[in-house]
């Protein structure tokens, strides 16, 4: 079902976590609420739920007002962060409980626990209490108790965050198979990237209570709205490089750039991402800089240049090697620099180079 | 976790757990003996109370006798007494404190851990104003009743009324508050005044009632005074218990009675278990209200006890035999609670 935020906003006492945040998740879609903490993601997936009261806009589930409606009366399910799994109840009666309070046959639902017990793997469980089991078979057992009564939409508030990585990757996969089997509308909050982008559909990013763009992983990354965003999303991050734009050129440390038909003049931001950089031969790139530091991270080797007082992450492959303080030229195609107004973190953009568009 | 273990305190090292099994034979024998004489010290008055209660008058006048056949010949005569010449006169306020203590404790427990419940859980700010204000209609209520022998239903429902009108006509105008804490302090600060200050009144209200030497009026001082003690305890053992949990359960489609029947209590079964023996205990030997408020029919098993040291001087022999018919239901409702005042019972439901 489709949910749709209409200027949601939430206060606690004088601190206004929530700025009229609106939103349409469509139906059967998988939403990802991404930002830092405070961002107040896991704010307004609690106000979906009905945990926490708005203090301001409208909430709809399908074509329903839900924002004066009581949790239980919402027909969605959520999975906790800590899983909140009943510690005194065993794997199938914690699974079954939203089904007793519905008061489903005691046939129909030792069915339905059944079956959604096979689907995650866990019937080889079912006698056992919660404290018996792993943290992966926990988290299990929540989505379990979630999916087993087909609610209108799923609510996830880091799902995924207590588990170790290794796991973490695993259930990730379980994770987007089984809404993609269940296509049941998913919105999942995470403050880590790659969750975002590995899951979603469509990503929002938050900042302080606002949205800061909405998009497909692939625009997030590709065409990011403000600085925020591009800083925010990609590992290692985007380099940031401080100047001013004048006449249809970005003057950085010590080089400059032709950015044609730019209108904009002042203080600006140019971002590259690592990835799309390279270091040659010192003279023969765009800026000149010298190594400050190389990290060998196994499949590639992340270069840190000084470049002035600044300092910019090259991507380069896993044989490089160069001794530090050697001057290097950092080069890049100039299509895919960014340039954000320093004043209002907005973005540039340029009227001749299209915005480079989901490849 | 590895490399050096940080070195530790002779105080950090004296507080370890250990296993006895690993210690040098040296210190396990000092460990048992410890142990032993500890033991020795908890249980000898109950050895001392067994052994008086089967002794005649004269040998509790003739000083320390603790072997029975060999210091003294036992007899039967306290035990015989107690529960045959005076048999009824025992069973009567037997069957009262048991019913007594166990109506009251229950009350107390039940209404004590919803009002914990809630007090754990929801955010109470009652301004100063209307708390004022009441107490201000309560006197002038009680005023008019005296002073002025205006009928008190007439006078309550005024009160009432004025406290209602007032309350909601100035309630914009309050701006000071509490908040839980302060509740929570009010409600065990009840405990803080020694009850013989309030056994006068407590007297008079139950003369005015006609409940003097009723069970009923027992029942309800007993709850009444042990009330903080319950709220108190199982507050804490409520706020422990993660708000996850119950969110979880709201969204699963439960009321908040669901809540807390299905998901708070069973979670919160051994503060229950401690609480109640606790209060169990408390109300089982209390005697200082029962003297006021029960005479012969509401008469309990401490009053029964003490009313052995009569004329004659006390007379070791029956109490000791009162005593421990006394301690066998407490210890019996111990032990059966013992299981559940187990710890680790939240394991599983949130990670750590």
């Amino acid at each position: 079902m489709r949910i749709r935020l209409d200027r949601l906003s939430k206060s606690f006492g004088a601190v206004q976590v929530l700025h009229e945040l609106s939103m349409t998740v469509e139906p059967g879609e998988f939403l990802v609420l991404l930002g830092p903490s405070g961002c107040g993601k896991t704010t307004a997936l609690r106000m979906i739920a009905g945990l926490e009261t708005a203090s301001g806009g409208r909430i709809f589930i399908g074509e329903r007002d839900v924002t004066d409606v009581l949790p239980k009366y919402r027909d969605v399910a959520m999975v906790f962060q800590s899983n909140a799994l009943y510690p005194h109840k065993t794997v199938a009666q914690n699974i079954a409980y939203p089904l007793v309070l519905r008061k489903t046959p005691a046939a129909e639902r030792d069915r339905a626990v059944r079956e959604v017990a096979r689907q995650v793997q866990l019937d080889a469980l079912l006698d056992r209490y919660p404290r018996q089991l792993s943290g992966g078979q926990r988290q299990r057992v929540a989505l379990a108790r979630a999916m087993v009564r087909r609610p209108a939409a799923f609510l996830m508030d880091e799902p995924l965050s207590n588990l170790d990585a290794k796991l973490r990757v695993h259930m990730r996969s379980e994770l987007k198979h089984m809404q993609h089997e269940l296509g049941v509308t998913t919105v999942y909050v995470t403050h880590d990237q790659i969750e975002a982008m590995t899951l979603a559909h469509r990503v929002a990013i938050l900042n302080q209570g606002r949205i800061q763009q909405l998009g497909t992983p692939r625009e997030i990354y590709n065409d990011p709205e403000n600085l925020f965003v591009a800083g925010f999303v990609g590992s290692p991050p985007m380099n940031f490089l401080e100047g001013a734009m004048r006449n249809g050129a970005f003057a950085g440390p010590g080089f400059g750039l032709n950015t044609p038909a730019a209108a904009h003049a002042g203080a600006a931001v140019m971002g590259v991402r690592p990835e799309d950089c390279r270091t040659v031969a010192a003279g023969q790139g765009r800026i000149e800089a010298e190594i400050y530091a190389t990290e060998l991270t196994g499949d590639h080797t992340l270069v840190t240049c000084r470049i002035g007082e600044q300092f910019a992450v090259v991507k380069m492959d896993k044989n490089y090697e160069q001794a530090i303080g050697t001057p290097v030229g950092i080069d890049f195609d100039v299509d895919h620099a960014f340039f954000f107004d320093a004043a209002s973190q907005g973005r540039i953009r340029m009227p001749t180079t299209p915005a480079p568009q989901s490849a | 976790m590895t490399g050096a273990v940080p070195p530790r305190s002779w105080a950090s090292r004296l507080f370890e757990p250990r296993r006895l099994g690993r210690q040098a034979p040296a210190t396990r024998v000092l460990v048992y003996a410890g142990l032993l004489f500890w033991t020795f010290v908890v249980l000898f008055p109950f050895y001392w109370l067994l052994v008086t209660s089967l002794k005649l008058p004269i040998h509790v006048a003739d000083g320390p006798n603790y072997l029975p056949f060999v210091d003294f010949t036992p007899s039967p005569h306290a035990w015989h007494y107690i529960f045959v010449e005076i048999g009824r006169d025992t069973f009567r306020p037997y069957l009262n404190s048991v019913i007594i203590a166990g109506a009251s404790t229950a009350l107390a427990v039940v209404v004590g851990s919803m009002a914990a419940y809630a007090l754990a859980r929801i955010d109470y700010r009652p301004k100063l104003g209307t708390i004022g204000l009441f107490v201000v209609a309560l006197a002038a209520v009680v005023v008019a009743v005296i002073a002025f022998g205006v009928p008190w239903q007439l006078a309550a429902v005024a009160g009432i009324a004025v406290f209602v009108f007032l309350a909601r006509a100035l309630a914009g105008r309050f701006r000071r508050s509490v908040g839980n804490g302060d509740i929570l302090f009010w409600i065990i600060s009840q405990r803080i005044l020694p009850p013989v200050v309030a056994a006068i009144p407590i007297y008079v209200m139950f003369q005015q009632l006609g409940l003097l030497d009723t069970h009923l009026a027992l029942i309800l001082t007993y709850m009444t005074v042990n009330l903080p003690i319950v709220v108190w305890l199982m507050y804490d053992f409520f706020a422990s218990i993660p708000t996850d949990l119950e969110e979880s359960a709201q969204i699963d489609g439960a009321s908040r009675y669901r809540i807390f029947f299905d998901v708070v209590l069973p979670l919160a079964k051994p503060g229950l278990a401690a609480t109640s023996l606790l209060v169990l205990v408390l109300a089982w030997n209390e005697y200082l209200l029962a003297l006021f408020l029960s005479t012969v029919d509401a008469q309990t098993m401490p009053l029964l006890v003490s009313a052995q040291n009569a004329t004659r001087g006390p007379q070791w022999w029956y109490m000791s035999v009162l005593i421990v018919i006394m301690i066998l239901p407490v210890t019996a409702v111990a032990v059966a609670l013992q299981k559940f005042i187990a710890r680790g019972l939240l394991i599983g439901a949130v990670k750590g």
